[in-house]
Parts: C-alpha cells; sequence; structure tokens
C-alpha cells in the first residue's frame, strides 16, 4: 500500500516545506524600513469620531487626524490651533425696579469709579430698568465690586432654576414665561431635556408655578426643578474665536465656522451620546457671525469650559446630512479632519494608518505616515519593539533600567498626571480625628513605598494635584515618615496600646479592613506594605481584594468600606469640584471618602469662576494646602510615566520661532514626546524632509 | 435518516434558546457597566449617563432588554455598544481570519497526528514509540502561552522574524506568491501552538486504535493468508482505525469557530476569540449575546455533521 504510506508522511511533510520557503520569503522581504512611524497599542481604538471616542487607544489616533479650536502648547499652556486667537469678555446685567433707578446707580457708579482697567470694565449703558456692564474679563468678582458703586438704588436679584424633563423641553419654557409675566422672567434655556430659567422675584413661588406647569406638560416621572446657586446678576461671559484662515479638510472643502457650530450642535444631540456633552451643558448660544468668527456666550462664569474648545471639530459638509446613527458605519470607520495626517486605512484588531497631509496648514509633514497597531499582549509588544517592529515603548518602572543604561535608546521619564492614595471613609468614627490621621500619614513609609513598588520612578505626592500642572502648590511639605510621632499623636488622641499590641479607646480595637481591586500589583502592594508600617505603630489592618465592578459597585460608590487604595487620573484642569464638594458626597458620586470642609467648598466654587491666571494660581494653591492639612486622603505618590525610543530611529525637523529650522533629537516636552509628532523624521531619510 | 436529522434540529432550535437567555442573563447579571468612560470620571454627569442609557435600552427591565436584543439580532440591526457597529459585521469581519487559522491548525494536527501515530503504532514498545510517546505527553502537560512565549521569543529575538497580525506590515510584496507565503507564515505559527495539543491527542488515540485493531481477528487472519505486512497494516488495520480522527475533529470543532484568546493575542492575531474576550471585558451585552448566539449555532451544526460523517464512514452505526 505504498499509496497510502506517501499520503501519510508526505501531507505533513509538504506543509513544513511551504513554511519554510515562506519563512524564507518573509524574512528577505523584512529587512527595509519604510518612511513610517509604528505605534503600538494594547488596545484598538473604539472609534475614530472624537466626540464620541473616550478611550486612550482612540485619542492618540484622532489627535494626529483632527485640530480642536485650542490645544496646550509644549509648555502646557492653552495655545491656538483652529482658533488663532481668542478673547474673553463679559456682559452683566443688573436688574433695577425703574429705570430712574437703573440710571441713578450708574451715576453713581460713574462718578466713584476710580479704576476702570483694575475692575476690567470696557463700557457700560442703561436700557430700561437694566444695567448693562461690558467687562474684558469674565467672573463675578468684578461685576460685585462695581455693584458695590451703585449707592443706594440697589439692583434686584435674580434667581435660577435647573430643569431636567422627562421628554424634549422645545418651547415649553417660552411658553410658561409669556403665562407668568409676574415672574418676570429674563432669561430662559432649553436643550434636549435640560433647560433653565431666569427671573427676578420669589424663587419659591416661581418653583411652585413651574412644577406644576411641568408637570401637567410631561408628568411627575422624572421630572425635576431645583434652584442653583447662581450670581445674584445676569452674569454671561463670552468668548470669541478668531478663526485660522485657509485650513482645509482633507477632502479640500475650506474649514469654516459653521464646522465649530455643528461640532458643538453634534455633541448637544441626544442621539449621539457623547460623553462630552457635560463639558458644553453651560453653554447658552454658539453663533457664528462670519465664516471666520465663532462666538459663544455661556450662561454664567464656569472657567474650566474654554479648556473644552480643545475638543476636535468636526467637518459640517459630511456629516450635517446623516443622521448621527448612520456615523458609525462611515464616518466613525474613516474620519476626515485637518490635522498633519490622513485617515488612509483601519483593518480591524490590526491596525490604522494614517498618511501625510500634504495641504496642513502648519506645513507638510516630514513622515510618510504613521501606523497604530494593535498589539494586545504586553510582552510581544515589547519583543515588537525590540525588533524595532514598533518605535516606542511604554517601560513598566522595573524595566526602565535597564533601557536607561543601554546606549541605543532614549529614555522620556516625566510625571504623570494621577497620584496614588489611600482614602480614609471619614463616614467611620475612628478617622474623624484629624490626629488620627495625621498620624497615619507619619506611620506609613512613602519613600520606601516609591523604592519598591516604583523602583524609584514617583516622587512622594503633596496632594490633589501633580507637579507639572500650571497651578500646582510647590510650598506644601509632605508630612514626613516618622513612626514616633505617629504613636504620639495616637497616644494623644486617646488610642492606647492594648494587651495584644493593638492600640484600644473605650473598648474599641483601632483595626480595621483596606480593600482595593485585584489585578493592580501597584496597589496590592502599596496595602502589603501599608498593613506593614501600621502594626509597627499598633494598628490592625486587613487586606481585601475585589474584581474592579464589584469593589467600584459593593463598597466605593455606596460608601462602604473602611480605608481604600485607589488612584486618580487627573486631565489638566484644576476643577475638582466633583471629587471635594461636600455636595458630591452622595451613593455614585465621586466625594468618596466623605470630605466635607465649608472652606474648602467657597474655594472650590470660587475657582470655577475665577478667569485671573494669578488668581487661580493662588486660589488653587490654597485648596491644595488645605486639602492637605485636613488629610482626607494619604496622598501617597505621583509615579512617573516612561517612553523608550530606539535613539537612532527619529529625529525631529520644526519651524523655530523666527522662520528658521531647528534640528534636534527628539525630547520630552511637558506635553510628552510625541508633541512634535508632524516634525519626526526617520534620518535615513532625511532627503526627503522638508528644507528651510 | 431524515426523521433523525428533524429531530435534531428541532432540539437544536431549542437548546439555542435556552442558550441565548442564559448567556444574556449571565452577562447581564455581572456587576459592571458597559458605560465606555471609566466608572470614576469627574467628567461624566448624570445626564450624560441617562442619555446613554436610555440610547442602547439599559434603563428597561432586563426582559425587555432580553427581547429587543433578540428581536435586533434576527432583524440584523444589532448593533455593539462599544463602537455601535451591527453586531453581524463584527462578527463577520472575524470569521474569516478565525476560520483559516483554526482549519490550518486543524490539518496541521490531523496529518501530523496520523502520521506519528500510525508511526508509533508501526513501533509499538520500541525505542522510536518511546520517544514519540514521551513527547506527546509532554506536549499535551505544556500550557499553549508558554510554548507560545518561548517560540515568539527565540524567532523574533534572535531571527527578527515578524511574527505579528495576518501578514508582514510595512513591506510591499509584488506578487501574489509572495503575498500567499507571507499569510501562510502568519498563520502557521499560532495554527501550529493550537495544533500541539491536538497532535499529541490524536497520536495517542491512533496509536491506541491501531495497537487494538491489530490483536482483531481479522487480522490474524490476514496474516494468516500470508497478505505482505504493510498491505495488512495500512489496508486492513488502519482503515479500521481511522476513527479516532472523526471524533478529534467533533472536539475541535467549538475551537474552530470560537478561537483562543490567548494565542491570538501574543501573536495579535484577529480573532474571534479576542472579539468575545473584549467585549466581556468592555460589557459590550449585545456583541457578547450575538457571538454566543452564532458560536452557539455553528458547533450544533458542526455536532450534527460529525454525527452524520459518523455513519458515512462505518456502516456499523445506525442513525434512528
Amino acid at each position: 500500500m505504498p499509496r497510502v504510506r506517501t499520503l501519510i508522511v508526505g501531507i505533513p511533510l509538504v506543509l513544513a516545506a511551504v513554511t519554510a520557503v515562506a519563512l524564507w520569503v518573509v524574512l528577505r522581504a523584512s529587512a527595509d524600513k519604510k518612511n513610517e512611524m509604528f505605534i503600538g497599542s494594547i488596545a484598538e481604538p473604539a472609534t475614530l469620531n472624537p466626540i464620541q471616542a473616550a478611550d486612550s487607544a482612540s485619542s492618540s489616533v484622532l489627535g494626529v487626524i483632527f485640530n480642536g479650536l485650542l490645544k496646550y502648547d509644549a509648555d502646557l499652556h492653552v495655545a491656538g490651533d483652529l482658533a488663532e486667537r481668542w478673547t474673553l469678555s463679559q456682559r452683566s446685567t443688573f436688574f433695577f425696579a425703574t429705570p430712574e433707578n437703573a440710571m441713578q446707580a450708574a451715576a453713581n457708579m460713574e462718578t466713584s469709579l476710580l479704576d476702570r482697567e483694575k475692575l476690567h470694565l470696557r463700557q457700560y449703558r442703561v436700557e430700561n430698568n437694566r444695567l448693562v456692564l461690558e467687562l474684558s474679563l469674565p467672573g463675578t468678582a468684578d461685576s460685585l465690586a462695581l455693584a458695590k458703586l451703585f449707592g443706594a438704588a440697589q439692583p434686584q436679584p435674580v434667581a435660577t432654576l435647573s430643569i431636567v424633563a422627562p421628554k424634549e423641553l422645545g418651547d415649553v419654557l417660552s411658553e410658561f414665561s409669556s403665562l407668568t409675566p409676574s415672574a418676570r422672567i429674563v432669561r430662559t434655556w432649553a436643550i434636549g431635556n435640560l433647560g433653565e430659567i431666569v427671573f427676578l422675584g420669589d424663587s419659591k413661588v416661581v418653583q411652585q408655578h413651574l412644577q406644576e406647569f411641568l408637570t401637567e406638560k410631561f408628568g411627575a416621572e422624572g421630572l425635576v426643578v431645583e434652584s442653583v446657586a447662581a450670581p445674584t446678576f445676569l452674569a454671561e461671559p463670552e468668548v470669541t474665536f478668531h478663526l485660522r484662515e485657509g485650513v482645509q479638510w482633507h477632502d479640500g472643502t475650506p474649514f469654516t465656522a459653521r464646522d465649530v457650530k455643528f461640532t458643538y450642535d453634534a455633541i448637544m444631540d441626544d442621539r449621539v451620546a457623547s460623553p462630552r456633552k457635560s463639558d458644553y451643558e453651560l453653554v447658552l448660544s454658539v453663533e457664528t457671525p462670519d465664516d471666520h468668527t465663532v462666538r459663544v456666550v455661556y450662561r454664567r462664569p464656569f472657567s474650566p469650559a474654554l479648556e473644552s474648545w480643545m475638543m476636535s471639530i468636526l467637518p459640517a459638509h459630511l456629516l450635517a446630512h446623516t443622521p448621527p446613527d448612520q456615523w458609525p458605519l462611515t464616518f466613525n470607520r474613516a474620519p476626515v479632519g485637518t490635522g498633519p495626517f490622513k485617515f488612509s486605512e483601519w483593518k480591524t484588531n490590526q491596525f490604522v494608518r494614517v498618511v501625510r497631509n500634504e495641504d496642513y496648514f502648519r506645513g507638510r509633514p516630514h513622515l510618510d505616515g504613521i501606523v497604530f497597531r494593535v498589539l494586545p499582549d504586553p510582552l510581544t509588544l515589547r519583543l515588537a519593539f525590540e525588533t524595532r517592529q514598533v518605535d516606542f515603548w511604554t517601560a513598566d518602572p522595573w524595566a526602565v533600567g535597564s533601557f536607561k543604561m543601554d546606549p541605543r535608546f532614549s529614555v522620556f521619564t516625566s510625571p504623570s498626571n494621577s497620584y496614588n492614595y489611600i482614602g480614609w471613609n471619614l463616614r467611620r468614627p475612628m478617622f474623624q480625628d484629624l490626629r488620627v490621621r495625621q498620624a497615619l500619614a507619619h506611620a506609613v513609609n512613602v519613600e520606601q513605598m516609591i523604592r519598591y513598588v516604583l523602583y524609584g520612578y514617583g516622587t512622594q505626592s503633596t496632594g490633589i494635584f501633580t507637579p507639572d500642572m500650571w497651578f500646582f502648590n510647590p510650598h506644601v511639605r509632605p508630612l514626613p515618615f516618622n513612626p514616633e510621632k505617629a504613636r504620639e499623636l495616637l497616644d494623644e488622641a486617646g488610642w492606647n496600646l492594648g494587651p495584644d499590641g493593638i492600640r484600644v479607646k473605650n473598648g474599641e480595637r483601632f483595626a480595621f479592613t483596606l480593600i482595593t481591586n485585584n489585578g493592580n500589583a501597584v496597589r496590592s502592594d502599596i496595602a502589603t506594605l501599608v498593613q506593614a508600617d501600621l502594626k509597627a505603630v499598633g494598628i490592625e489592618v486587613k487586606v481585601e481584594m475585589y474584581e474592579w465592578a464589584v469593589f467600584l459597585k459593593n463598597f466605593i460608590t455606596k460608601g462602604e468600606f473602611d480605608a481604600m487604595v485607589l488612584g486618580w487620573a487627573l486631565g489638566q484642569g484644576f476643577d475638582q469640584f466633583q471629587i471635594w464638594h461636600s455636595s458630591q458626597t452622595g451613593p455614585e458620586q465621586l466625594n468618596t471618602v466623605g470630605y466635607k470642609n465649608a472652606k474648602v467648598d467657597r474655594l472650590l466654587e470660587a475657582v470655577r469662576e475665577e478667569f485671573d491666571r494669578k488668581k487661580i494660581i493662588s486660589l488653587c494653591g490654597e485648596l491644595q494646602q488645605r486639602i492637605y492639612d485636613d488629610q482626607p486622603y494619604l496622598f501617597l505618590f505621583v509615579p512617573e510615566g516612561t517612553s523608550v525610543m530606539w535613539k537612532d530611529a527619529f529625529r525631529v525637523r520644526r519651524p523655530g520661532p523666527d522662520g528658521q529650522w531647528i534640528d534636534e533629537p527628539v525630547t520630552m516636552t511637558k506635553a510628552g514626546w510625541s508633541y512634535y509628532l508632524e516634525w519626526f523624521y526617520r534620518p535615513e531619510y532625511a532627503k526627503g524632509a522638508a528644507q528651510p | 435518516m431524515t426523521s433523525f436529522i428533524i429531530r435534531r434540529l428541532l432540539i437544536s432550535v431549542l437548546l439555542l434558546f435556552i442558550i441565548s437567555v442564559i448567556s444574556f442573563f449571565i452577562i447581564t447579571l455581572t456587576p459592571g457597566s458597559p458605560y465606555p468612560w471609566g466608572e470614576l470620571n469627574p467628567k461624566v454627569s448624570p445626564e450624560v449617563k441617562r442619555v446613554f442609557r436610555e440610547k442602547f435600552h439599559l434603563d428597561r427591565p432586563l426582559t425587555e432588554q432580553y427581547t429587543l436584543i433578540m428581536r435586533d439580532l434576527f432583524s440584523g440591526r444589532l448593533r455593539s455598544i462599544k463602537d455601535e457597529r451591527p453586531v453581524l459585521e463584527k462578527i463577520g469581519e472575524r470569521l474569516p481570519a478565525t476560520l483559516v487559522l483554526n482549519l490550518g491548525a486543524l490539518a496541521l494536527s490531523l496529518s501530523f497526528g496520523l502520521m506519528l501515530g500510525v508511526y508509533g503504532a508501526r513501533h509499538a514498545g520500541r525505542l522510536p514509540d518511546v520517544v514519540t510517546s514521551v513527547l506527546a505527553f509532554t506536549f499535551i502537560a505544556l500550557p499553549g502561552f508558554w510554548i507560545s512565549y518561548l517560540m515568539a521569543i527565540v524567532l523574533v529575538n534572535w531571527a527578527a522574524v515578524p511574527i505579528l497580525g495576518t501578514h508582514t506590515i510595512g513591506v510591499d510584496f509584488t506578487n501574489g506568491l509572495e503575498v500567499f507565503l507571507d499569510g501562510w507564515w502568519h498563520i502557521m505559527l499560532p495554527a501550529s501552538i493550537l495544533a500541539i495539543g491536538g497532535i499529541a491527542v490524536q497520536s495517542r488515540f491512533i496509536r491506541a486504535s491501531m495497537i487494538d485493531t491489530l490483536r482483531e481477528d481479522y487480522i490474524r487472519t490476514a496474516r494468516a493468508k500470508g497478505l505482505d505486512e504493510n498491505a495488512v497494516f495500512y489496508r486492513h488495520a488502519l482503515r479500521n482505525s481511522i476513527r479516532p480522527l472523526l471524533t478529534g475533529v467533533g472536539m475541535l470543532l467549538p475551537t474552530l469557530i470560537s478561537g483562543s484568546v490567548i494565542i491570538e493575542s501574543i501573536f495579535a492575531y484577529p480573532g474571534m476569540g479576542r472579539l468575545g474576550y473584549e467585549a466581556v471585558l468592555e460589557r459590550d451585552y449585545p456583541t457578547l449575546v450575538a457571538l454566543n448566539f452564532v458560536t452557539a449555532a455553528l458547533v450544533l451544526g458542526g455536532n450534527l455533521l460529525a454525527d452524520l460523517l459518523y455513519a458515512v464512514v462505518d456502516p456499523r452505526v445506525r442513525l434512528e
């Protein structure tokens, strides 16, 4: 039976032989490197629509395809991107009982006004019974200072009610205002099922009227009418963007103000379900007086709002005529932007390729393209980096050392915008004594933790902001490791050593459970070290770990835990209202430890209304110091992020400030190594790169 | 035969319904939420969460969610929560890659398993048999991911061969043959890892089955007739020992479609295993339900096919 025998041996041999030939072909072909950059990422982008994406894999791709009106420059200052420049202003409107009162107030102000500049007053006018102030800086402080000069003619305060309706509000609010002239409604606003009215008069009465009126329209279920803490006059900040001219979309269509307006409308459209909607909820209107001007008016001062215009702008001409539920099938898989690179192809679960935009408004990028590869396994991702299949690698702390010593690599290390902490549940009596929390901070050896957990790549945290933020307060001193001091403080607080070496107060042992999520080695290491450190001062810690979803659902969002190890990954913004304000301690809210401090509340509110850079720095500085002094968290450390690059892979040739070209190695900026991505070039393709 | 098929099909439909119910409730009752942003995200307001829940019907009771998902699945409108693309399109995109990879693995494990099994039986008890047996048991025992890493490190670090994905990225092959061979290479590596266990198990089955068959009376008769030993071995004994191969195919069917998370991740291969795994992590309920449903349907169909094949190959099997 030689035929069967041949088959039995032959088939495997043929399979093996073809594979060997294939290996030879692949080996021979893969030697040359194209003029492209290869970036590896564990995760695949979810969607390439910037207003729907919320994951970091998507944002790194979107960053080279799209532009916002604003961006952060290399030093993390706000700079223009699609907007050439922008101006801030505010209109403050005060309401008086009679037009005569308004005239009187204006006259009084005029006579006692010494320094217009200092209070940012540009001009003012009286309209009927209103006094309208035009200010060159948004905020409430200047307006209130000016109101002090009104003399005997005092303005009538306005009150604000916010509405969440079960259905779209439409014109219901203007209908209400025409039906109830006695309420003297001065402004209504509605978008989707959110609404707001501002009025003169008794807020309790109007609230009741409105509640009844809306219940009749929509029914009581899902209807919320509540009063809002807002200024007692109409404060309407305004941002005017002057757009760059001559910018084109990747398909050649000119970019105009219409695109900006469209992007705002799309974000507010419930069919899109954009996670960015909350950034724009205080917008009163977006107007486009001409093709290159966009005027955004806000309902009240909210300074973090400016940075929301770093949002990528969508092309109206491609999307305005298709319903949003079609976008995932078309645009979200093949986006068109204004950025340095154009989308080229997306092979699911494999890679996204972008190619050079020859007509980029800052100039032609040097690289032919960038390939974002999806390499889900951390070890093969590293192998791919070591064999130059990808050009960058984000190194784990334990691996940084070996790359630093190797001269073939450039290592970029920078503090991250995140910190790790232990949150003490302040609802538990044992953590309510400040001395106890200070003792806990003195008892834990954070320096040792940084050395063992992060291999030294981190700095001790001194509160709610991280060192790279422009409003960070460098004068906050960390509580030093000092177990002796910790013991003293605990003794002082009445926790005395018991017979088993654990402290006791009123018959209660100082023992608690420290929880964290499993699957995060850094957090479980922290828990272990804290357990040992606290044992040394007579505190018993039990460590428990839960799956992330269970950890959140059963413990954190309910506020049912003693202490937990967690971290915050922050943006560049200074607004931490949701994390620290006393109104945010409910279930599913983010002040999970139940921290309440009236002074801190006021600072959090004030900084949101402050547009002056210096004042923001001073408010944030005080905020950071006060919260650190209160020790609601044991602030542990700010880890450093490390990227590794093959030293000979890329250089940067970018336009300098005076029109000359700067040629330099890839360097770290505050905004990361990739800040000048469009100016990266491969030295072996240097001839193709632009010349001055 | 026809009544057998009809009965099996009816049972399959019932089974599919039960599977879809169970998989839906297991998935939705697991803690966690499908929000695409982090759970603790200060930038996301309750209003945004409400809009999101409404859009994907997550505010409805579970039973209603189930009927909505099944309705959309059958009308082909079911969309993933993650990227809002039609779920069937997402599955269809990965199915070819998964099929090619697993057919490759199947081919390898059947062909090499048969060769080694026959070889072992032919030399039963002697040194070559002992060596293949030891190797087989070793490979059954070794975890696939460990071998994959080892292979990746050796091939990538020592020979700098691209092994990730379905083809070499950043190289333009000029002719079709090269493109084919490039694809072949990228499939053969993960396929051989997937096949290692199969080869080892198959060869053991075939060896044992051959040795049993060789003890049968009709083999003694054949030898007594004075037939050539090769003819006895390859014609009489082998044909009767081939059934384990079919059992093996039956066992491999589920993995053929569902894919392997670990191997696909290590080799960055775009298969169904990763789709399912990522959908679990993201709590992408529609994708998961559809994926389970499609996989279950294909497996049930495959099993039916394997049973029918038995009857074709082995006349002793009767389907009633």
